[in-house]
């Protein structure tokens, strides 16, 4: 038997009645409950849910579509696009780290040094922040893969 | 679940209305794609990563519509429309809404 013939498990049949809406109200929530303690649960769950969003979309593609995606495949393109925003990002985080250091070499008053670091050191725990919420729900959001 | 713009599902009769229902969603890019948008303005066409951004928010509110469809025992919702509202800079706002209803097949 392939791996794509391999007969669901339990707890991949349950996902798909819960993400069906076929559980009764007790089942539902015993799965919900499991779902916080498990998370390759919500991640099948997820799967499952962006095959629903995927089934839904199933419409002829527009003329325009294959000619982006063979743009995206050009290196040029491709490799062109990261290649602009890594220079961009490497700029912008090295003018911030002169900035910094401008600041902190000047005869500004300690005052204002000591606020200008805190609102500094704030905006990037943020940032920090925003990106490690992001890639801990990445893998549960089935909305990524919607085409255009 | 049926879903339909219309205030009646063609073959079938409704038997019950169970309200209102709605799913809204708030979803942003990244600021590299918007970057990459900004300079899609200067020669016109289409911004694939703004298309794609509201492809998903239209998904994802239609589904917690759904959600809560179901969560009521509908068979179908009616009248259902699209809306958008403004609540942040350059993220894309989304509500799907409209009536749930039971539904007798004809």
């Amino acid at each position: 038997m392939s791996p794509e013939e391999r007969a669901p498990t339990r707890d991949e049949l349950l996902a798909m009645a819960y993400a069906d809406g076929e559980l009764d109200d007790a089942a539902a929530r015993e799965f919900e409950a499991r779902l916080e303690r498990e998370p390759a649960l919500g991640r099948e769950l997820a799967e499952l849910r962006q095959l629903a969003v995927l089934a839904r979309r199933i419409t002829p593609t527009e003329p325009a579509d294959h000619e982006w995606r063979r743009l995206e495949a050009e290196w040029l393109h491709g490799g062109g696009q990261k290649l602009g925003l890594t220079l961009l990002a490497v700029s912008a985080l090295g003018l911030f780290a002169a900035l910094m250091w401008l600041l902190f070499a000047s005869a500004l008053p300690i005052a204002i040094k000591v606020f200008a670091g805190a609102g500094a050191a704030g905006m990037l725990l943020l940032l920090v922040l925003a990106i490690r919420a992001r890639r801990r729900t990445l893998p549960y959001d089935p909305y990524t893969q919607v085409k255009r | 679940m049926i879903l339909a713009t219309t205030d009646s599902v063609h073959g079938a009769e409704v038997i019950e209305t169970l309200g209102l229902v709605c799913g809204s969603t708030v979803r942003a890019r990244h600021i590299g794609k918007d970057v990459q948008a900004v300079m899609q303005n200067f020669v016109g066409g289409e911004i694939p990563h703004y298309t794609k951004l509201l492809g998903e928010a239209r998904e994802q509110a239609l589904d917690r519509m759904i959600d809560q469809a179901r969560a009521l025992g509908a068979d179908a919702v009616v009248t259902m429309r699209f809306s958008t509202a403004e609540i942040a800079t350059g993220a894309c706002e989304l509500v799907a809404y409209g009536t749930a209803v039971k539904l007798r097949r004809g």
